[in-house]
């Protein structure tokens, strides 16, 4: 079986954004680099799927610039077999990210997909929406936000999260794309020997001509960038029950302009 | 030549021949071992250790009766072995006894002889009410020392009953320097036997002397007793002075492929032999914290286990038959025993033979971690947060100097031209508690207008957690680091406010090639008060209690200097816990503990700070940030926040001056 999965190199969560001067970007400068958390997720469990499969392969598959290699190597640490990098620019958009994933993954040269698993969505833009793009350009069935799989062998049973704290269990045939939540597992600590056989690991690189890819697959113009306005001291509504209701109404119509 | 001497010499042979072998057998084992054990240097002070300690009692005697107990039956083993071998040359050949040398010396051997016998035989007797009506837990229950004070006792029975039917059988002319058994003589006396019949018993009594004697050369080298034997070499091998870098792994030598402990023979020769050296004496358990507080963890267990599981894969390791040799966690040895340990080493400084149990529990740590990915699930964040912001907290390591905001504090970067570089650490860069300590000890520099400078957002964690609860890795990648921008700046002198970070820059950089005299900022403040740079002028009217931190204190001994610091102050009364010094008890937060929770038993940080609260100090201080941390925890949980506080020494001092 070849699973493969989609991975995205974000800035650390305790990371403080910064602005480039003339706004078009975030100034990528002293920001720390990890795997998205939701990714890790997705790789923690198609190694399960591995481990429990023998004869499996486990591919990772990342789209950006050079420095992603370093988060491709942080996955082949955790036991993936091999790595594939896109290179493709930061300012990447997602249909364009996607679509360079789904070519890479169609390639003749690279294996058959049996099951591809992303994070639910990557922490940085939180767009959440790469995976589903890509389901569509591979043309495969795809479940989001899973908590669990239950895996069949022509097909897998998803438990996933909706709305309202419900839980929605979806049956879908296999190649399928499983999008990973939090709690579906415990993401695994690298052993130092699986560290040291990663820099070992073939790691093949496509640029996006290589791909098909052109500037017109971009289809977001990012034009400015601002930081969200610094955090305000929390409000106590004082007075009774009903002032209280009335003047939270207010204040969320009028200042929070939220209802 | 008498019968004696055809009946003797094969028993003899047989005897020690196979007690020969059983210790080659257990010489052959430890050898077998595969990591690397200490190396052999400065043979003098190792020497001069074996001399005080072995031939002087040293560390035995620490402990009062029983120490002198065993000094007694030890000193009284080596004087009436003499006498032993005495017997058994003159039962070989008859004529061929001591005397040869000189009638004076022959006296005084054999009046220590004849003392020595009573006074053993007195320490048995207090060996046995200890043993059996005191009962110490930590003593636990024992066939080997049943079986041991008896023959001990026997044979000192045997040895004056067969000195006083010789008296009666044939007045030997140095019997006026046996007191002890003249008077066994007196007593024997009464049973009116011929001479012949004397004669008889003597050599019986001789005969069941020299065959107890026999049968222990077949018993030690299986039973506790093996310490006779093995202390001896350990405490010359020990670790000598306090200071004990952690052993470093090579990652550069490819041949390494098993990284720690993953079987009891990936362990050192040097770990068999504290195995062999154990006495069973329990003084381990009883100044441990986590067995004191109702954890799995016993140190004189852990010891006994670990031999456990050396003998019990004793055929496959002489064999070399290292993958079939079971491994080192098993029903006894849990990871629940290997993560509770604090690493406070109260248990190895108490030890009267010198184990190190800290070393075995660092390479096992070392392979649950660095091979099989196993630690408590709350870790894992720490190891991320310190590989990706250099700090255990989860926090930017962009924010490392915000703590300095608005003190005009200047960074290396910007001037390294001072005194001292202020290591920070990542207590007092991000803990909010421990922020306020390095902020009061920079204002006694400023005070004292000391130039100093500080690494800023360059300084990374010293990577001491990472160290202890076994990720060698990512300790050397900080470390490399660290040493890199310290080098760079050509960093000579360091002051630090926490023990942790100076116990690592101090000793475990070393081999790393950093090397800097670093200074506890309790010893800084010591001087900076003896050379009146800073005068402690206002009182404070109140008792307070010292916490001893346990990297200060027992892994490089410093006691006094934050004693010294705090008696400075006017009006203040320092009152001592009931432990205290190489006895103190661990706050419950070293070895890595500080990022774990405490599931099993009672928490360390209460059993402390019930001690500190017991004395009826207004303030417990402390100098250390994690101890800072688990001591007002522990206050806060014993809701005893309002009137006690717990304060760092330099910020009772800034306070104070």
């Amino acid at each position: 079986m070849n699973i493969y999965v989609c991975i995205k190199q974000v800035p650390d969560t305790e990371t403080k954004i910064k602005l480039k001067p003339d706004f078009t970007w975030i100034d990528t400068s002293g920001i720390k680099w990890v795997m998205s958390p939701f990714d890790e997720y997705a790789v923690e469990e198609a190694l399960r799927v591995k481990e429990k499969n023998a004869g499996s392969t486990v591919i990772v598959v990342s789209a950006g610039p050079t420095r992603v290699i370093e988060c491709i190597r942080t996955a082949l640490a955790m036991g993936a077999d091999s790595g594939i990098h896109i290179e493709i620019p930061e300012t990447a958009d997602n249909n364009m990210t996607a679509k360079a994933l789904a070519n890479a993954m169609a390639k003749k040269e690279t294996a058959s997909v049996d099951l591809v698993f992303t994070g639910k969505e990557a922490i940085d833009d939180g767009s959440a929406q790469v995976s589903q793009l890509l389901a569509g350009f591979l043309g495969l069935p795809y479940v989001s936000v899973v908590l669990n799989v239950e895996y069949g062998a022509q097909s897998v049973k998803c438990k996933r999260e909706i709305e309202g704290g419900a839980y929605e269990i979806v049956e879908t045939a296999l190649p399928a794309i499983i999008a990973t939540q939090k709690g579906i597992n415990e993401p695994r600590y690298a052993t130092l020997p699986n560290i040291m056989k990663a820099k070992k690991k073939e790691i093949k690189t496509y640029k996006t001509s290589d791909l098909g890819i052109s500037e017109g697959d971009q289809k977001i113009k990012f034009k400015n960038f601002e930081l969200p306005p610094p955090k305000q001291a929390g409000k106590k509504v004082s007075g009774d029950p009903a002032a209280q209701a009335k003047e939270l109404a207010r204040l969320l119509h009028e200042e929070a302009k939220v209802i | 030549m008498t019968w004696q001497t055809f009946v003797f010499i094969p028993l003899a042979s047989l005897v020690f021949g196979y007690s020969f072998y059983r210790f080659f057998i257990l010489y052959k084992l430890m050898l077998a071992h595969q990591n690397i054990g200490p190396s052999l240097d400065q043979i003098k002070a190792r020497i001069w250790t074996a001399v005080t300690n072995v031939l002087g009692q040293k560390a035995v005697l620490r402990k009062k009766s029983a120490g002198a107990m065993h000094a007694i039956i030890f000193w009284g083993f080596i004087i009436i072995s003499l006498g032993t071998l005495e017997q058994f040359v003159t039962t070989i050949y008859q004529t061929a006894n001591f005397e040869f040398i000189g009638d004076k010396a022959y006296l005084v051997l054999v009046f220590l002889q004849d003392i020595f016998t009573f006074g053993v035989l007195l320490a048995v007797l207090y060996a046995a009410y200890r043993r059996y009506i005191l009962r110490p837990e930590a003593l636990g229950k024992s066939k080997d020392a049943t079986i041991i004070l008896s023959f001990i006792a026997l044979l000192m029975v045997a040895i004056l009953f067969t000195n006083g039917f010789t008296i009666l059988a044939h007045t030997p002319w140095f019997q006026g320097a046996m007191p002890v058994a003249l008077y066994t003589s007196v007593l024997l006396s009464n049973l009116g036997l011929s001479p012949e019949m004397n004669m008889d018993f003597s050599v019986f009594f001789k005969w069941a002397h020299m065959l107890i004697v026999l049968g222990f050369a077949v018993y030690i080298p299986r039973s506790k007793h093996l310490h006779i034997v093995a202390a001896a070499p350990n405490t010359f091998l020990r670790t000598l002075g306090r200071s004990k870098p952690m052993q470093s792994i090579n990652f550069e030598n490819e041949k390494i492929t098993q990284y720690g402990a993953a079987k009891i023979s990936d362990l050192s020769w040097k770990d068999a032999l504290d195995y062999y050296s154990c006495t069973e004496c329990g003084r381990c358990q009883e100044v441990c914290p986590a067995w004191n507080t109702g954890k799995p963890l016993s140190p004189k267990l852990l010891i006994l286990d670990l031999k456990e599981n050396l003998y019990r894969n004793k055929e496959k390791i002489l064999a070399k038959k290292y993958a079939e040799v079971s491994p080192v966690i098993d029903a006894n040895v849990t990871e629940d025993v290997i993560w509770a340990c604090t690493t406070c080493r109260a248990c190895e400084i108490a030890c009267p033979v010198f184990i190190e149990q800290t070393n075995k529990i660092y390479d096992i740590r070392r392979n649950l971690v660095l091979m099989e990915s196993k630690f408590p699930t709350e870790v894992q964040t720490v190891f991320k947060n310190m590989e990706t912001n250099a700090t255990p907290w989860a926090f930017s390591s962009q924010d490392r100097a915000k703590w300095a905001e608005g003190l005009n504090i200047k960074t290396m970067a910007e001037d390294s031209n001072v005194d001292f570089l202020l290591w920070v650490g990542c207590a007092g860069s991000y803990d909010e508690r421990n922020k306020k300590v390095v902020r009061a000890f920079v204002s006694l520099l400023k005070k004292a207008e000391i130039k100093f400078a500080i690494l800023g957002c360059e300084e990374k964690c010293t990577g001491d957690s990472a160290r202890r609860i076994g990720n060698e890795y990512l300790f050397q990648t900080l470390a490399k680091e660290n040493i890199e921008i310290l080098n760079k700046y050509k960093v000579k002198k360091i002051v630090t406010t926490c023990p942790h970070c100076f116990n690592t820059l101090k000793n475990e950089y070393k081999v790393f090639g950093g090397n800097y005299e670093v200074i506890h900022h309790s010893e800084y403040i010591v001087e900076l008060i003896r050379s009146g740079k800073i005068k402690p002028s206002k009182s404070i009217e109140e008792t307070i209690t010292f916490h001893d931190s346990c990297y200060l204190g027992r892994w490089n001994n410093i006691y006094e200097a934050p004693r010294a610091v705090l008696s400075a102050i006017p009006s203040a009364r320092l009152i001592e816990m009931q432990s205290s010094h190489d006895e103190s008890m661990c706050c419950g937060a070293g070895g890595g503990r500080m990022w774990m929770e405490e599931k099993i038993g009672k928490r360390v940080n209460i059993a402390r700070t019930e001690q500190a609260l017991k004395t009826g100090a207004g303030i417990v201080a402390s100098s250390c940030p994690f101890c800072m941390t688990m001591l007002s925890d522990g206050v806060k949980a014993k809701e005893m926040a309002e009137k006690v506080k717990v304060l760092d020494i330099a910020e009772l001092l800034d306070r104070s001056s």
